[in-house]
């Protein structure tokens, strides 16, 4: 992408382009009786790479839809820089919007598909088709510019798909799943050139995903969504580390959530018990965990060591005891799948550590951390324990 | 299992007899149309059977300088235009019915199943009500009045039909890209959608055309005093005795072909030159 900087962007809009701040204010949007999202309230900052994270059908798209203009919330406000954008259309609104499935008109050539918005403002034919070539430079398809789209790869049908929302001069660039369409390989490519391009227009991105790995290594803000919700909005390096609910951070991997009762709370430190026992030390920063009450706690996946473990009596604080499930090896590391307390535990144990002293499926084993490595949850877990009435407290 | 021996794709006994099926199938759609062509050339002994003999084209200059036939150059410059004419107006009106149907709207359904349901209506039934009311009004039967209507009543319904499959398999996202892009509603339609669907519609037109070419139940009563060909072909059926009428079967046929060639190259085309580029 070394030519980007070569060719200045053409200033076919307003030139210099305001703040692409976007603030949603309280919006719900309804499909009949059905809450798509409701009553959401998020502030992405200028320039920033925002990564809307969640599984399908939690309201992502239809959030991305509404910055569009593609979709009418049935209340709240969208602001884009100072404007409230509520029922503007999309060039107005400073946005434009690459669309999972690219759709890049078939009857028309890719300098065509590219000059299209210079088309409908009734730019002369030689000037918007120059333009269409500076642009399809910068993605470094110039070369390509009298082919059909059918005739291009996946990716390259990518490239034209963003000059073609670029040429509008966007302050927000909205792309739906623009990965999801790739093989590995080239998802992983144009993740990177994704990123780049970002930082150079320094404009606002929003981008939709269901891969976690994909939001972490692309977003300064990572927006994770649970049916209509927010979860949690933080950047990539909190949202994995310190996930707020357990939603978040079995949504997010990498975490392993338990729950206990506080057994005692001396000025910070506290004790939990699990239902099965174990004893877990964690570091209660606000006095609300009353002893007795119920707490969630998490903690990483590869902060876990495990060893033999033959009797569960010799089980100490901040493990647990288990049976070997699964062992998958990742290369770098060998994921060890537990069955704890009847649910499910994973340790991602270094391959080197784990070569010392392998086990295998039917082993029963100890997983211990240190105390330090673990996070507390701001909500209970209610996946398996079914204690709905002790959710919410916060 | 095991003990069946390895197979290396010999083909199953149903192979051959649905080869077999498929060649009456084939014989039985073409042989009729291979011996009018034949027999259109009959010579002077003017014998409606086979065998051909003393092959000559006295039969077409029968056809088009006739003395003792029908007014059949009469009848196909009544159907001529009045295919082209059911075509322009099928593909106008199911392009513009599709757009409204994208867009769901109350009562879609029950109007969708009224266009539809007179496609079950038989034809000569549909036929004696047009001329029923038309006299009951006091107009009088006309190939192009009571006739055009009844044979929209025809081709409407199949062209509605194509239109839905065609925009049903249109991505809105190509729609929504346009206005994403800046365009009017009138561009998004002009600009993207209508070049989309545009085989489409040569689909829709080419439906129109040869319904209405081809139709006798619904022109029996309704086209009025002078006929359109089928009509004129099927009064020939039962006056004319000569090979003559051979020769109007093979040349309406030509024309026909003639139609759904142009149709599908230019279907073609546009599909090549998508795929290909320029």
């Amino acid at each position: 992408m070394n030519t980007m900087t070569a060719k200045a962007t053409p200033d076919t809009a307003a030139g210099t382009r305001e703040s692409g701040e976007i603030r949603l204010v309280g919006v719900t949007k309804k499909f009949g009786n059905a809450y798509a999202v409701e009553s959401i309230d998020l502030t992405i900052p200028h320039g920033s790479y925002c990564c809307l994270l969640g599984p399908s059908g939690c309201g992502k798209t239809t959030i991305l839809r509404m910055i569009a203009g593609h979709e009418t919330p049935t209340s709240g406000e969208i602001f884009i820089g100072e404007d409230m954008v509520v029922g503007k259309p999309p060039v107005e609104r400073g946005t434009a919007m690459m669309f999972q499935s690219y759709a890049l008109f078939p009857h028309l050539s890719i300098l065509d598909n590219v000059a299209f918005y210079l088309k409908m403002r009734n730019v002369g034919k030689e000037e918007r088709r120059g333009k269409a070539l500076e642009m399809l430079e910068r993605v470094q398809l110039d070369h390509l510019k009298d082919r059909m789209p059918a005739q291009l790869s996946g990716g390259q049908q990518q490239r034209v798909a963003l000059a073609r929302s670029l040429i509008t001069n966007p302050k927000v660039l909205l792309l739906d799943e623009p990965l999801s369409a790739l093989d590995e390989f080239l998802r992983l490519k144009m993740r990177g050139e994704l990123k780049s391009l970002q930082d150079e227009l320094g404009i606002t991105f929003v981008h939709v995903t269901h891969t976690q790995p994909e939001a972490i290594a692309l977003a300064d803000m990572v927006v994770v969504m649970d049916t209509g919700r927010i979860d949690q909005a933080d950047n990539a390096n909190t949202i994995y580390n310190r996930p707020k609910t357990p939603y978040v951070a079995r949504f997010m991997g990498g975490q392993n959530v338990l729950t206990g009762t506080v057994e005692s709370n001396a000025g910070g430190a506290g004790t939990l018990k699990s239902e099965a026992g174990s004893t877990f030390e964690v570091k209660l920063n606000d006095s609300s965990a009353t002893v007795g009450s119920k707490l969630s706690i998490a903690v990483r996946r590869d902060q876990v060591t495990i060893r033999r473990g033959d009797e569960a009596s010799s089980v100490g604080a901040n493990s647990i005891a288990g049976i070997v499930e699964a062992t998958e090896y990742q290369g770098s590391y060998v994921k060890v799948t537990l069955r704890a307390e009847g649910d499910e535990f994973v340790a991602n144990v270094s391959d080197r550590a784990f070569f010392a002293e392998p086990v295998e499926t039917g082993d029963p084993v100890v997983a211990t951390w240190n105390p330090e490595d673990i996070h507390v949850l701001s909500k209970v877990d209610t996946g398996g324990a079914g204690d709905s009435y002790l959710d919410g407290g916060h | 299992m095991s003990s069946a021996s390895p197979s290396y794709g010999s083909r199953p006994w149903t192979f051959y007899v649905l080869a077999l099926l498929f060649t009456l199938f084939v014989i039985f759609l073409y042989g009729p149309m291979l011996a009018v062509l034949v027999l259109s050339f009959q010579g002077p002994s003017a014998s409606l059977v086979f065998p051909l003999r003393d092959p000559s084209l006295m039969w077409f200059d029968e056809l088009f300088n006739p003395r003792r036939t029908g007014d059949v150059v009469g009848a196909f410059n009544r159907s001529l235009p009045l295919a082209l004419v059911v075509m322009v107006l099928t593909v106008l009106i199911s392009v513009t019915a599709g757009f409204a149907f994208r867009r769901r709207f109350k009562g879609a359904t029950l109007i969708f199943y009224t266009a539809i349901a007179s496609l079950i209506v038989p034809g000569l039934v549909l036929s004696i009500g047009t001329i029923v009311t038309f006299r009951y009004l006091g107009l009088s039967a006309s190939w192009n009045t009571s006739g055009l209507g009844a044979h929209l009543s025809w081709a409407l319904p199949f062209g509605l039909l194509i239109m839905f499959a065609v925009l049903g398999r249109l991505n809105p996202s190509y729609e929504e890209a346009a206005y994403d892009l800046g365009a009017s509603k009138w561009q998004t339609v002009k600009e993207v959608v209508v070049p989309i669907v545009f085989p489409g519609m040569i689909a829709v037109a080419l439906f129109g055309f040869t319904l209405s070419y081809d139709e006798f139940p619904r022109s029996w009563l309704t086209v009025g005093s002078k006929n359109t060909l089928p009509l004129e072909i099927w009064t020939m059926t039962t006056n004319v005795t000569s090979p003559a009428l051979y020769a109007l079967g093979t040349v309406t046929t030509i024309i026909s072909f003639l139609v759904i060639a142009i149709a599908l190259s230019s279907i073609l085309f546009i599909q090549r030159k998508r795929s290909r580029g320029k």
